[in-house]
């Protein structure tokens, strides 16, 4: 394979997979303390990139703002799904099929509420206006300045929340929710307040994730759809609770998209249109081979239900 | 505005029956088995690949004729003009062709069914397969979408009409299919409520309720489950070459998440676990369908420029969650089974919803 081809495959991957690990962590932290495997948040990603988009259109382009306004929005949205909809279906005792599929309607509304938002100010296919320049040019490698907002960015908010979850009270309570509910209220975990917590990180993360996925190619109202295939394939490659997990499964599933499509592409001469089914094939190996995913590789022969450190 | 209601009759009580077997195929799986199969789209959309491919491969082999390529700018028109030609003129051709076509898509849906189920044997959490069935589904519509030989990517493919396209007016042909639809509605119903009734049906309604006691039991769920996925996609990919003729065209976006939580409406709307519940269900969602593409027009020459369409979606939401908030039941709830012993007492309380 041309060196060329390898290095750009190469922070492609780096790239695509540090935004996948944005995305994921909130899915990762759902589904351990909410125990709910919430589809909607493809939407969550998709809602914060809009409210990016239209910030910088409308009011700033500085980045921070951006952001921080994306942050805010999708974990507005995420909130908001709870209360009308999670929380009264969760005590009613409804079954995990009922979620999920709530999870769905969930998803279907906002994304269709989205299209028409994208129909009535003509917002299709925009990107978000930062002007792209070339930062690094050695040889082959060539890195923009979307490279440089992109990685630190995602790398740093996945950081700041592992260190939330390890070293604060608050991670301690949602990891006490995650290991045992029961167990948690018994001993004084204010549950629904922690849970709300728990919604606006993922809800805001997701959203910080489709704001610098916009800044990395378009807004579109499928964006989060497109994005959730991948996204629940490194949850599941990384045992769908466990945040290093999660975070490896991200970068496994970048490279294999990325990376290793292209290398399948040079030497095998596989079309590109199979790109699609890399997720598929992950997770069905996954689930087949390993179903404990990349868990237990290296914290010994810890395999709980909880949320891993 | 002039409404030919004969016509509309028509075209409603078939997208009616096709809606029906689609919805009773998963009300097989979910609301009988217990089955989460949030893909079912891929399963309605095998039916229309296969279709896409019989219809420019086969059709033209048993007519005698070589196939041409139905890709690409300049083979497209030839292709059609063969096809529609066939069709036009030569019905046991076109009735073969269609037969086979529903045996195939049978086959390969219940054998990818078999495929799909396989991994349930193993999974650690229920809802994995789901998972598996969504992503699988969604993966596949991705890569039809981009992968030619199938129906022409992101194109479609045009002229995939009724068997009954030689009949000599419009009329008479649906009036013909309809006749078709409607018997394969009525047999597949014929057939769920058989299943629901039978000993077997019991035995899936009693992993669904508790399958610790089932397999305590002696009875295997797995199997059982990848038994009921082989039926209920096997009518699910027969009920995508109804759809698929019936809209003429195909194209792998009709075939997303879309479609699957239409199915799911029709069923959780109907009740879980009660055929006539599909049935009802289906309707429901059909006449809906209609009275919003109506509405869409009727505001649209009111200068209302509104995307009807993504209110539609927004709508079928709001009831979903609605009904499973309010009444997770359906609206013709799964009738109580009795032994007939102990005075009618039912042999349990509540559907599991």
């Amino acid at each position: 394979m041309p060196i060329g081809l390898l290095v750009d495959s190469l922070t492609t991957t780096i790239l695509v997979g540090s935004l996948y690990a944005l995305m994921a962590v909130g899915l990762t932290l759902t589904m351990a303390v909410i125990k709910l495997p919430n589809f909607a948040h493809a939407e969550l990603i998709t809602v914060g990139a809009f409210a990016a988009l239209i910030v910088s259109l409308r009011l700033t382009g500085n980045p921070v703002a951006v952001l921080a306004i994306a942050f805010a929005v999708a974990a507005l949205v995420a909130l908001l799904t709870h209360w009308i909809v999670y929380r009264p279906l969760g005590k009613q005792k409804s079954s995990t099929y009922i979620l999920i599929l709530a999870s769905f309607a969930v998803g279907l509304i906002i994304r269709y509420l989205l299209f028409l938002l994208a129909d009535t100010f003509n917002l299709f296919d925009k990107r978000i206006q930062v002007a792209q320049e070339v930062w690094v040019q050695a040889g082959p490698l060539t890195l923009t300045n979307i490279f440089f907002w992109v990685v630190p960015t995602s790398i740093g908010l996945v950081g700041a929340l592992s260190l939330l979850l390890n070293f604060t009270s608050l991670g301690r309570q949602m990891r006490a929710l995650a290991d045992n509910a029961t167990l948690a209220k018994v001993v004084g975990v204010p549950a629904g307040h922690v849970i709300n917590i728990t919604w606006i990180l993922a809800g805001g993360l997701a959203g910080v994730g489709g704001a610098l996925w916009g800044i990395y190619t378009f807004v579109d109202p499928m964006v989060g759809w497109l994005a959730i295939l991948s996204v629940f394939a490194a949850v599941v490659l990384g045992g769908l609770t466990s945040f290093p997990g999660t975070i490896l499964g991200a970068f496994v599933v970048a490279f294999a998209e990325n990376t290793l499509m292209q290398a399948l592409n040079y030497w095998v001469g596989l079309d590109f249109s199979f790109k699609p089914a890399i997720p598929f094939v992950i997770i069905i190996l996954v689930l087949l081979i390993r179903p404990q995913g990349l868990t237990g590789l290296f914290a010994g022969r810890r395999r709980n239900a909880g949320l891993e450190r | 505005m002039n409404i030919d209601l004969v016509a509309t009759a028509i075209a409603l009580l078939t997208v009616f029956g096709i809606a029906s077997i689609i919805a009773l195929s998963l009300n097989l799986e979910y609301g009988l088995g217990g089955i989460p199969n949030f893909g079912q789209a891929l399963f309605v959309a095998i039916g229309a690949y296969t279709a896409g491919v019989t219809y420019t491969r086969l059709l033209p082999l048993l007519a005698g004729q070589a196939a041409l390529d139905p890709c690409g700018a300049t083979n497209m028109a030839p292709a059609l003009a063969l096809r529609t030609g066939i069709l036009k003129t030569m019905p046991a051709v076109a009735l073969g062709n269609f037969a086979l076509t529903l045996v195939i898509a049978g086959v390969i849906g219940g054998l990818i069914g078999l495929v799909a189920s396989y991994p349930a044997l193993r999974l650690k959490e229920e809802w994995f397969l789901g998972l598996v069935l969504l992503v699988g589904s969604e993966s596949v519509r991705i890569f039809v979408r981009g992968y030619e030989p199938i129906i022409c990517a992101h194109n479609g493919l045009s002229g995939l009409s009724q068997p009954f396209a030689w009949l000599p007016t419009a009329q008479i042909r649906s009036l013909a299919f309809l006749g078709l639809v409607l018997v394969a509605a009525g047999l597949c119903y014929w057939y769920s409520e058989r299943l629901a009734r039978s000993p077997y049906g019991r035995l899936l309604k009693a992993l669904r309720e508790n399958n610790a006691v089932a397999s305590g039991l002696g009875k295997e769920m797995s199997r059982v489950r990848g038994q009921v996925m082989v039926i209920g996609s096997a009518m699910a990919a027969i009920a995508g070459v109804f759809f698929v003729v019936n809209v003429g065209f195909a194209s792998a976006n009709d075939y997303g998440v879309a479609l699957t939580l239409d199915i799911w409406v029709m069923i959780v709307l109907g009740g879980l676990g009660n055929m006539r519940g599909a049935l009802l269900g289906a309707l429901i969602v059909t006449l809906l369908d209609r009275f919003t593409s109506i509405a869409a027009i009727q505001l649209n020459m009111l200068h209302i420029d509104i995307e009807f369409n993504y209110v539609r979606y927004i709508l079928f939401g709001v009831i979903l969650l609605v009904m499973l908030r309010y009444r997770p039941q359906g609206l013709w709830r799964e009738p109580v089974e009795t032994t007939g012993v102990g005075a009618g007492e039912p042999m349990r309380a509540e559907p599991r919803v």
